[in-house]
């Protein structure tokens, strides 16, 4: 509930706080001191502390999982505003505003995690949704930036109306005649034609909202016309916490009929993993090419809903802080580069070596080579698979995808290390966006070597409190 | 305690390497460190086969089953041996070689060094996969950044080819994670999976993680990335790549695959044998009619590998112990021909046998080491070679788990002739003959580079003469593999 | 009490429903596609409130999420109505055709 409150409100005192004041380094603190405030608000929920007790009448359930995504996303967001903030700027003149969107995004963030009733759930996306098309336009000069946002309002708001159907249908199958999601179990519920129509209903527009295929097709095109910094926030946090969401909603409200839709899930999965991977390899521009890649590691998440055990549960966490994290420092460096194609990169190891040396960490990560988060969370995804006991084609598959992924994540880094060019970035960085970027390569590489460290650690103390 | 020195000693000193900023400090901090770490090793090999000092056990990863856990035994103990001494030899081979930024290639060198030690001393399947992949990443670097004019594309060619294998082989490890009955990546729960999997899972399963060590070996037909990865490196790291890297295929047989799986293995013994000769004779041809000495010593390399994988299937006593030795010889016998190759690109620019001729006369030093061995390499008596083929040759005759042991041996027979006849006319087509306009001006070989051979020279015929310690080291470690390989 | 079955009126909200996929998909104008959205929203209420009082009569679940679903569309629309009066200022048009600078 902290999480809610605090970023519902911290929105509205960003939204003011560009009235009084213009330095938009004042700005910019106001934000990060809410996002700190939001992270220790969370983690106070954790453990127990509470703001205020509201009785929510179960339509929300702070839970671990929930919460544990929360924490994730809002960690996220922090670290993403202090490397990418300063290039918000660029973006257009109201600074204060963006920030207040993203502030109510993660409020939408937070209902997505600990929903308990569908109106919760439709809720949240919309109150993520809603604050994105506007982000997704907000270089109101720019052509590209305008048309993303139309395309990415009309394919929402059209997955939102089959989440809406798919809502009514469940709501005409239930016999109780509410909408909270334990009340879909069988038992309280009967698979009837109308359940399956419901259920089928809610997978295709949240494998929409998570951009998997056959579903993805607008993802490249608002990815790409985005302002580069909103990209990052929608590819990383938004996404990772709407699956979080997505994880939930199937576990809670339609696990025990698994073995009727999880054929639909293997098919989407391999799908979404087919198209992003080879897709990928065709792409010129690296921010393009991280639209696809996106994709792909979409594909790798939703191995985790075929799945739905303990470990893929744990393993979506590891998956969410793994990908936002090294997703978001390839991001801050793309921003700051002046040629988005992969020859853009080329030779900027020379120029730029730490910009270089922590991005070659973040994309060997994304790739799932050992050492980096990216490693267990792809471990974690393929286990939990190989857990049900069936499925093992798929897992087969997806590893030949991530093998394919190697290609266009390596051509970055043949791209800084091994070809000549000079490889420039717009401004020379500054020391603290080089520090910042160090701690984030070192983050991933501490989740590769000892996942534990995030998992075991967190989950003892919530347990123990 | 030993092991874990063996991984932390490369590995530290590798990180430090980084932040050299001279050639000469880097190339000396990288003796330097190779030397502790054979030291430590020789340390290793002295201690009692039962000392705690040889292993190490540290809780990693408790909910997912897997444990820091490193040891040596004598399998690993001779692969480690050969990774300490080979590294040192290398760096001394290779001291006069120029590299830009040498600080970054000595540094990648070492890390290399650390991800091979760290493959050959787990205990643990997933901290064997961790280290499987770590010792790719900086030969990837090494490869792309130093390597030869088509390097870039010939590197990723090679990393694809290894990555699919090992995603593969971490498939099939977590397969068997989930059927062990404790849910534990040990190497004694994976040992103890034998009786606990069905014989038709074995025999996919197999599959799984054999095209892993396949491709790393390499076996025909996964073998094309190899001479052109060889062809495209710095010589330095085709050292390591050729000497220690396809070891960890063979390895990894021997200590991952025919003892968890082995009705598997049994199953597809012949499938794999075919293969492997099919290779043997297919790459002995290919390097006949090779005239650049890089691509000739690649493919008989392939030769060499595809007679211990053989060995491996022929499920002998005499075969196992074969492997071991000759895992040891092979790499040290291929480290020689690749310093002297090294040796003749430098002096005259060229690896083509056609463009030499008459170094015997200009050079007699080197021609004297050459022929050593190369006769080592096509293992005529009195060099180590000739004690690890003829146990494995013995072996596959013996053995019992195929009934095509005959045809096997003596279509392995020919390869080992066709590896006289490639060998011997690259000695003629270097050394005798006429001198010509290049080789003129050619210079006997200089003090590095006569220690590093020399050494190998040593180590080659004192082997050859006397392979006892070597015997004694792998014996009970080839036995106990053979008990858990036992099929019936 | 003589009343309309509810397949009748689930079949207005579907006939709706697809009614305004149809117009989504095939209208070039803005406006209009955004009535098409508006069509699908208002298809999903019938639907909320017709469940609603044929199945649950003593409950008001579904009127509510009714009310919820119409303050969001009206949200969604007014931000819709923001970005095609930007569109138009950059190209003077409201036809999507117009707006092609990205291709798949």
């Amino acid at each position: 509930m902290n999480a809610i409150l605090l970023s519902a409100v911290w929105g509205i005192v960003m939204m003011f706080s560009g009235i009084f004041t213009t330095s938009k380094t004042a700005i910019r603190n106001v934000a990060v001191v809410g996002l700190v405030l939001l992270v220790l608000g969370n983690y106070a929920d954790m453990i127990g502390y509470h703001l205020m007790t509201v009785n929510v009448h179960k339509m929300l359930y702070f839970d671990t999982f929930g919460l544990l995504g929360n924490l994730i996303a809002f960690g996220s967001t922090l670290l993403y505003v202090l490397l990418s903030g300063r290039d918000m700027e660029k973006v257009g003149h109201h600074l204060a505003e963006y920030f207040a969107l993203i502030f109510f995004v993660l409020c939408g963030v937070a209902i997505v995690t600990t929903f308990n009733t569908l109106l919760m759930l439709f809720l949240g996306i919309e109150i993520i949704s809603i604050p994105l098309y506007i982000l997704t336009g907000a270089d109101k000069r720019n052509l590209k930036s305008n048309e993303a946002s139309l395309k990415y309002f009309l394919m929402g708001a059209f997955s939102t109306g089959l989440m809406l159907l798919g809502i009514a249908f469940l709501y005409g199958a239930t016999q109780t005649g509410t909408f909270f999601i334990d009340d879909l179990w069988s038992g309280k519920t009967a698979v009837t034609p109308l359940f399956m129509a419901g259920l089928l209903l809610l997978l295709v527009s949240m494998a929409f909202k998570v951009s998997a295929a056959p579903f993805h097709f607008w993802t490249p095109d608002v990815y790409d016309g985005a302002p580069t910094v909103f990209t990052s926030f929608m590819a990383t946090i938004v996404k990772v916490s709407i699956f979080v969401g997505f994880i939930r909603l199937f576990d809670e409200a339609f696990g025990d009929s698994q073995e009727k839709w999880q054929v639909f899930v293997a098919i989407i999965a391999a799908a979404t993993l087919f198209i992003g991977n080879v897709t990928a390899v065709f792409q010129q521009s690296v921010k393009r090419m991280l639209a696809y890649s996106s994709i792909a590691q979409a594909g790798f998440m939703l191995l985790a809903l075929l799945a739905l055990n303990g470990v893929a549960k744990e393993g979506i966490i590891l998956y969410a802080a793994a990908y936002s994290i090294a997703t978001i420092g390839i991001f801050a460096v793309l921003i700051r580069m002046k040629d988005y194609t992969f020859e853009g990169f080329n030779g900027l190891a020379r120029q730029q070596p730490v910009l270089a040396a922590t991005c070659t960490i973040f994309l060997l990560s994304l790739a799932g080579i050992p050492l980096t988060g990216g490693f267990f969370a792809k471990y974690y995804m393929l286990s939990s698979v190989v857990a049900t006991g069936h499925y093992l084609w798929l897992v087969i598959f997806a590893v030949l995808c991530a093998a394919v992924s190697v290609y266009y994540y390596f051509r970055v880094i043949q791209a800084m290390y091994f070809k000549d060019g000079d490889g420039a970035t717009e401004a020379e960085p500054g020391l603290g966006f080089k520090g910042l970027l160090v701690v984030l390569a070192v983050i991933v590489v501490v989740l590769g070597v000892w996942p534990q460290s995030l998992l075991g650690q967190l989950s003892r103390l919530i347990y123990t409190w | 305690m030993i092991p874990v020195l063996l991984i932390v000693i490369p590995l530290v000193s590798g990180l430090l390497g980084f932040f050299l900023r001279s050639e000469k400090t880097a190339r000396g901090w990288a003796l330097l460190s190779s030397l502790v770490t054979l030291a430590v090793t020789l340390w290793g090999v002295g201690v009692d086969k039962t000392s705690p000092l040889l292993q190490a056990n540290v809780e990693w990863l408790p909910d997912l089953g897997s444990r820091f856990a490193v040891g040596l035994d004598g399998l690993s103990l001779i692969l480690s041996l050969l990774t300490a001494v080979s590294f040192p030899l290398i760096f001394i081979a290779t001291w006069r070689d120029q590299y830009k930024r040498a600080w970054n290639f000595y540094a990648l060198m070492l890390l290399s060094q650390a991800g091979l030690l760290g493959v050959f001393v787990a205990t643990d399947a997933l901290l064997f996969y961790f280290f499987w992949e770590l010792a790719l990443i900086p030969v990837y670097f090494l490869c792309s950044q130093w390597g030869g004019e088509r390097r870039i594309a010939a590197t990723f060619k090679f990393f694809v080819y290894t990555f699919v294998g090992s995603l593969l082989m971490l498939v099939g490890i977590i397969w068997l994670y989930f059927h062990t009955p404790d849910h534990s990546f040990s190497m004694e729960s994976f040992y103890k999976l034998r009786s606990t999997i069905s014989n038709s899972d074995q025999t996919w399963v197999f599959w799984l993680l054999f095209v892993a060590f396949a491709i790393k070996m390499p076996i025909w037909p996964l073998h094309t990335w190899q001479p052109d990865t060889y062809e495209q490196s710095p010589t330095a790291t085709t050292m390591v790549l050729s000497a220690i890297m396809v070891k960890m295929g063979v390895f990894g047989v021997i200590r991952w695959l025919a003892p968890v799986l082995p009705i598997g293995t049994w199953a597809w013994g012949d499938t794999v044998s075919v293969a492997c000769i099919i290779g043997m004779v297919y790459a002995s041809l290919i390097a006949m009619k090779q005239d650049d000495l890089k691509r000739l010593v690649a493919y008989s390399s392939i030769a060499h590998v595809g007679l211990m994988a053989l060995a491996i299937f022929a499920t002998d006593q005499s075969g196992m112990q074969g492997v071991m030795i000759q895992m040891f010889n092979h790499g040290i016998n291929i480290l020689g021909m690749w310093i002297v190759v090294d040796l003749i690109e430098r002096q005259f620019g060229t690896r083509k046998i056609s463009q030499l001729g008459g170094l015997a006369t200009k050079a007699p030093g080197l021609a004297i080491l050459l022929v050593i061995v190369a006769l080592a390499n096509v293992a005529l008596p009195l060099t180590n070679a000739f004690v690890g083929e003829f146990l494995l040759f013995s072996g596959v005759f013996t053995s019992t788990a195929t009934q095509y042991n005959v045809v096997f041996t003596a279509v392995a027979m020919l390869s080992v002739i066709l590896s006289a006849v490639y060998t011997l006319k690259m000695i003629q087509g270097v050394f005798y003959g006429k001198t010509n306009a290049l080789t003129e001006k050619a210079v006997d070989i200089r003090l590095n580079e006569k220690v590093a051979l020399g050494v190998i020279v040593v180590m080659i015929v004192f082997i050859g003469v006397y392979p006892k310690p070597v015997l004694e080291l792998t014996k009970d470690a080839a036995d106990f593999i053979l008990t858990k390989m036992n099929y019936k | 009490m003589n009343q309309i079955p509810l397949s009748h009126i689930l079949f207005v909200s579907t006939a709706l429903f697809f009614i305004g996929m149809y117009g989504l998909f095939t209208r070039r104008n803005m406006i209009t596609m955004l009535m098409a959205v508006e069509l699908i929203l208002n298809s999903v209420n019938i639907n909320f409130i017709a469940f609603n009082k044929y199945l649950y009569p003593e409950k008001l679940e579904g009127v509510f999420f009714s009310l919820f679903i119409i303050a969001i569309a009206a949200a969604e629309a007014a931000v819709a109505i923001a970005i095609i009066i930007n569109l138009y200022r950059n190209l003077h048009s409201i036809d999507v055709e117009a707006a092609d600078e990205m291709k798949f």
